[in-house]
């Protein structure tokens, strides 16, 4: 149990008084891929959204530990400090905010947390142009405002780009591949993958099969009505993807 | 504050009165705490002005720009100022005006494009916190056909602050082919400031294309939830923001490295 | 047409009109001028309670302190207020033998419209027992209303019949203190409707089919109180498509509305006065007071189509007081010859989650000044107010005035507004483009017309939806080419 990177216990999780999650059990641990699937409202996106600490959310039973801490005391920023990355599937416009600034901010805070010196302009910018060739991701991009006027697919890759900056131990990646053409996401899956080590851990999000041809999960966890109702190894995708999930909902809901 | 008046400084002075510029050449000049400076530019000169406000004090600008002309004006208010500002522009004149109030500066834009093809564009930042009454008035008048303007004037009240902004396009009758566009933003960030903001048209010619935009409200809270997410405070994630906000119009400030003193002006007294 | 107009203005009032609704016609007038003397004997003549009149008396006095606004962008003659006669019998009308009696351009614009057949005869004053027996019909829908405990009637009655719902809403909304116009109808208002929907009932029909007609004959000072208890929900139609002819110049009207918690209130008014003759002679002054009161989730939308009057002095505004009320403001106004309007709304945000919609369509033609003025208001304590405003003008030809004025006075952070306006014309090309297709240039600003004002004629119910976009496409004959 003690390379256990995130434990999470008996989660519930409610929205406006409506019960999302409903006793949410998870376990992984630093090297793994996990995969969560489920149809559309089986609460995937919440769990994201509560593990990140998002104040829309309450939640009313469970615990969350996270390398050794209580999560669910922390503040949203110290989570991320700490190293929890949250890819949004939604990522959000910031007008006016140029990506270098943002993400100058962003790698010295968390280098603050750890007690380590800020980076130096010349080292930013470094390791700047380095982690934007994970994802292909132009420098024109990073000189603009975070995510204002981006695609759909240049928000994605800029979300991994930010992931590849800030380093996290674990990345919740909620539906990174919506909205993707082909390209877009072989490029996003294959700079998730280059950016796995053993080290750290990465959840993967997803409605489809075909993210996970790219990112290959060790585990993969069906959500329904806000429980994991069914743990498999990858091959339960591709059961998934061939038969859809009513043959596991049917025998849950009975 | 000091690398404001150190930078200002250094530019040569213009006035005190009478401010002529012929040269096609745009050489930048300063002005600090004018009186009343008159400014002329003969047909087809150009100049760089950066006038900078520190006393509570009535003053006026009367700037007339002759054919062809290129003025780009810059106003810093760093003190309660009462600032009168009349721009006329002849055929072909082009005007780029940029006015940042830090503190309660009541200025009032007159701008008169009185002959073809000339452009105006204004853009403004006001920032009111404590007890600040910052108030910023433009009357902009095309009087002839063929002219365009374009003015944004963003606004930002915290604490106590009342922030006031009129603005009024005028389109005379003929004045056809106008082209006019004026925009207010406005964001109110204290649970006692006050945002007030009047943009007008008065049309009298049909064949124009004139359009305004008004908006008070407060800043994207997603977007707060999204910069704490990537590691920042939340008091990082505000300060990014409204500078994301106003950066753009206070970095425009005529001079080179100006704009960035400003913008760290203003940062301070956000942050205060 | 002038001097037939002239003629049926002038032969109006020589005889009653027959099948009135009101049932006593008062053939007494008051002499011209006002005084507190007028006042009393206004409210006596028409028996009023005590109370009723001490308001009118005060009304009066406050109206002698105050000054007729200036603020608006409109040019108004001066009005000689001693020159007015205050109390006369309700407007009597000429009645005609058949309809070839009619002035023929009347009646085409009648066709034009696409006016009932019984209406047109009701609305030119021919006698219409043959055709329609309006008594009957009265009959059957306050049958019908009264079922439902709805009072619908003229103030006079509700004030015999209904004193205590009148004396606690009647100028809740609109104090006599409000403006000069509205004290000045609050001390001498002739007559109006009074309408109370009960607790949770929802009007079975739109008040209107029956309505119009009657109120065709109302007088200048009218005054309408509508209130719609909790849960109740109305929609209400004044005015009327077909031009309406009235020698009276002031009007001042004053519409109140009272929508307590969870009712919902429509109310849509097609105002086509008499705008004046192509020179900019006479036309009516309409300088009309609206307002609402909206209470928790109460809604109240308010949809105008004015084509009328000389000169239009009008803001139907919406003070959202409760929690979650919403407040919209839908209006096409549309100024041609030398036809004045100055009109817009106000949104007052005060409750919690307060939300409200602007949306304003401007046309100017001819000599015509045309104005929006608009206030956003939101007080402290409107947490999470929102707001939109879309002010939109459309210019046809290069002597009118098309102007925007709005105002937004925002106290609370959480709140949004959001204003927008543009102008624009009709040009050539979409001429030349409807041409090509085979469309003459009249039809084809008619139809550019009503698809940019379109989002507010689908507001309206839907009868009085397409004779509005008539009335629009007729107001501009002649425009253009």
């Amino acid at each position: 149990m003690e390379n256990n990177m995130l434990s999470v216990k008996n989660l519930h999780a409610t929205v406006e008084g409506k019960e999302i999650l409903r006793g949410i059990n998870l376990e992984v641990k630093a090297g793994e891929v996990h995969a969560i699937m489920g149809p559309n409202g089986s609460g995937k996106s919440t769990l994201a959204s509560v593990l990140a600490g998002n104040e829309k959310f309450t939640v009313t039973e469970g615990s969350v530990e996270f390398l050794g801490h209580d999560l669910l005391s922390m503040s949203i920023e110290d989570r991320a400090r700490l190293g929890l990355f949250l890819g949004f599937q939604y990522p959000v416009e910031i007008p006016g905010v140029t990506m270098a600034n943002f993400m100058k901010l962003a790698v010295n805070e968390q280098r603050k947390y750890r007690g380590e010196e800020p980076l130096s302009a010349a080292e930013f910018l470094r390791l700047m142009k380095e982690k934007s060739a994970v994802v292909e991701l132009s420098s024109k991009l990073t000189a603009r405002a975070v995510n204002e006027g981006f695609s759909g697919g240049e928000k994605k890759k800029n979300e991994i780009f930010q992931m590849a900056m800030l380093d996290p131990k674990l990345a919740i990646l909620d539906e990174t591949d919506s909205g993707l053409d082909i390209d877009a996401l072989r490029i996003v899956a294959t700079g998730v993958t280059k950016l796995h080590t053993a080290e750290n851990a990465t959840v993967v999000i997803t409605h489809y099969q075909r993210l996970l041809d790219y990112i290959v999960p060790d585990v993969v966890h069906v959500l329904y009505k806000g429980r994991i109702i069914y743990t498999g190894d990858k091959t339960l995708a591709l059961k998934l993807e061939r038969e859809g999930y009513d043959w596991l909902i049917n025998e849950y809901d009975r | 504050m000091e690398r404001v008046l150190e930078i200002i400084g250094a530019l040569r002075k213009a006035g005190p009165e009478l401010f002529r510029v012929e040269t096609p050449v745009p050489q930048a000049y300063a002005a600090v705490d004018p009186d009343h400076l008159r400014v002329e530019l003969a047909a087809g000169a150009a100049a760089q002005l950066v006038v900078l406000h520190m006393k509570a004090e009535v003053t006026r600008l009367d700037v007339e720009l002759a054919d062809g002309a290129q003025f780009d004006l810059t106003e810093i208010f760093l003190g309660e100022t009462f600032a009168e500002i009349a721009l006329k522009q002849e055929a072909r004149s082009c005007c780029r005006v940029t006015t940042v109030s830090l503190t309660s500066a009541n200025a009032s834009y007159r701008i008169d494009l009185n002959g073809r093809g000339a452009t105006n564009e204004l853009n403004g930042v006001f920032l009111a916190t404590g007890k600040d009454h910052c108030v910023v008035r433009l009357h902009t008048a095309h009087n002839v056909p063929d002219c365009t303007s374009a003015s944004c004037v963003k606004g930002v009240a915290d604490d106590e602050a009342v922030g006031e902004f009129s603005g009024l396009v005028y389109v005379a009758p003929d004045a056809q082919q106008t082209d006019a566009r004026q925009q207010s933003r406005n964001v109110l960030l204290g649970e006692r400031a006050r945002i007030e903001t009047m943009p007008q048209l008065e049309i009298y010619a049909d064949d124009v294309k004139c359009s305004h935009g008004a908006t008070v409200g407060q800043m994207d809270s997603d977007a707060i939830l999204y910069m704490r997410q990537r590691g920042l405070s939340e008091a990082q994630a505000r300060a990014l923001q409204i500078e994301g906000f106003v950066g753009d119009i206070v970095r425009r400030c005529g001079v080179e490295s100006l704009g960035e003193a400003l913008m760290q002006l203003a940062t301070e007294k956000l942050e205060r | 047409m002038a001097e037939n107009e002239k003629e049926i203005l002038e032969n109006l009032g020589e005889q009653e009109y027959k099948y009135g609704f009101t049932s006593a016609i008062e053939t007494e007038t008051l002499g011209k001028g006002l005084s507190e003397e007028v006042v009393r004997q206004i409210s006596a003549k028409k028996g009023e309670p005590d109370w009723m009149t001490q308001r009118r008396v005060a009304a009066y006095r406050h109206w002698l302190t105050l000054e007729p606004p200036t603020w608006a962008h409109l040019r108004i003659p001066q009005i000689d207020f001693q020159d007015i006669i205050y109390y006369a019998a309700p407007k009597a009308r000429k009645t005609l033998g058949s309809m070839d009696e009619v002035d023929p351009e009347l009646k085409r614009t009648f066709d034009r419209l696409g006016i009932p057949l019984e209406e047109q005869m009701a609305l030119a004053g021919v006698a219409v027992d043959a055709v329609m027996d309006s008594v009957s019909v009265k009959t059957t829908f306050k049958e019908t209303l009264a079922e439902k405990g709805i009072i619908f009637c003229s103030i006079s009655e509700a004030l015999r019949d209904h004193p205590d719902l009148v004396k606690k809403y009647l100028g809740s909304v609109v104090p006599y203190t409000d403006n000069f116009y509205a004290a000045l109808n609050a001390a001498v208002f002739s007559d109006g409707s009074f309408c109370y929907i009960p607790k949770g009932v929802r009007c079975p029909m739109e008040l209107s089919t029956y309505f119009r007609i009657n109120a065709a004959g109302t007088g200048q000072f009218e005054r309408t109180l509508i209130v719609a208890d909790e849960g109740a929900y109305v929609s209400y139609l004044e005015g009327c498509t077909a031009p309406q002819r009235d020698e009276n110049q002031l009007h001042a009207a004053v519409v109140e509305i009272v929508v307590e918690r969870d009712a919902e209130v429509k109310y849509s008014t097609v105002q086509n006065w008499y705008p004046g003759d192509k020179e900019g002679r006479g036309g009516i002054y309409n300088f009309v007071t609206k307002r609402g009161l909206c209470r928790e989730n109460a809604r109240l939308s308010w949809t105008q189509v004015e084509t009328g009057s000389a000169i239009t002095w009008k803001y139907p505004s919406c003070i959202l007081a409760g929690d979650n009320s919403v407040g919209e403001f839908y209006s096409v106004a549309m100024t041609n010859n030398y036809q004045q309007a100055d009109t817009g709304t106000k949104m007052i945000h005060i409750g919690r989650n307060t939300r409200s919609r602007i949306v304003s369509k401007g046309i100017s033609a001819g000599q015509s000044e045309n104005s929006y003025r608009g206030l956003v208001r939101v007080a402290k304590g409107a947490e999470h107010a929102r707001n939109y405003s879309q002010c939109d003008s459309l210019l046809i030809g290069d002597k009118c005035g098309a102007h925007t004025f709005p105002v937004i006075d925002s106290r609370n952070r959480t709140a949004v507004v959001e204003h927008e306006a543009t102008t624009s014309k009709i040009s050539d090309d979409q001429l030349f483009y409807c041409n090509q297709r085979g469309l003459s240039t009249e039809d084809a600003v008619g139809l550019i017309v009503n698809g940019y004002a379109r989002e507010v004629l689908a507001k309206l119910p839907m009868e009085f939806a397409v004779e509005a976009q008539k009335l629009l496409a007729l107001q501009l004959e002649g425009t253009v080419g």
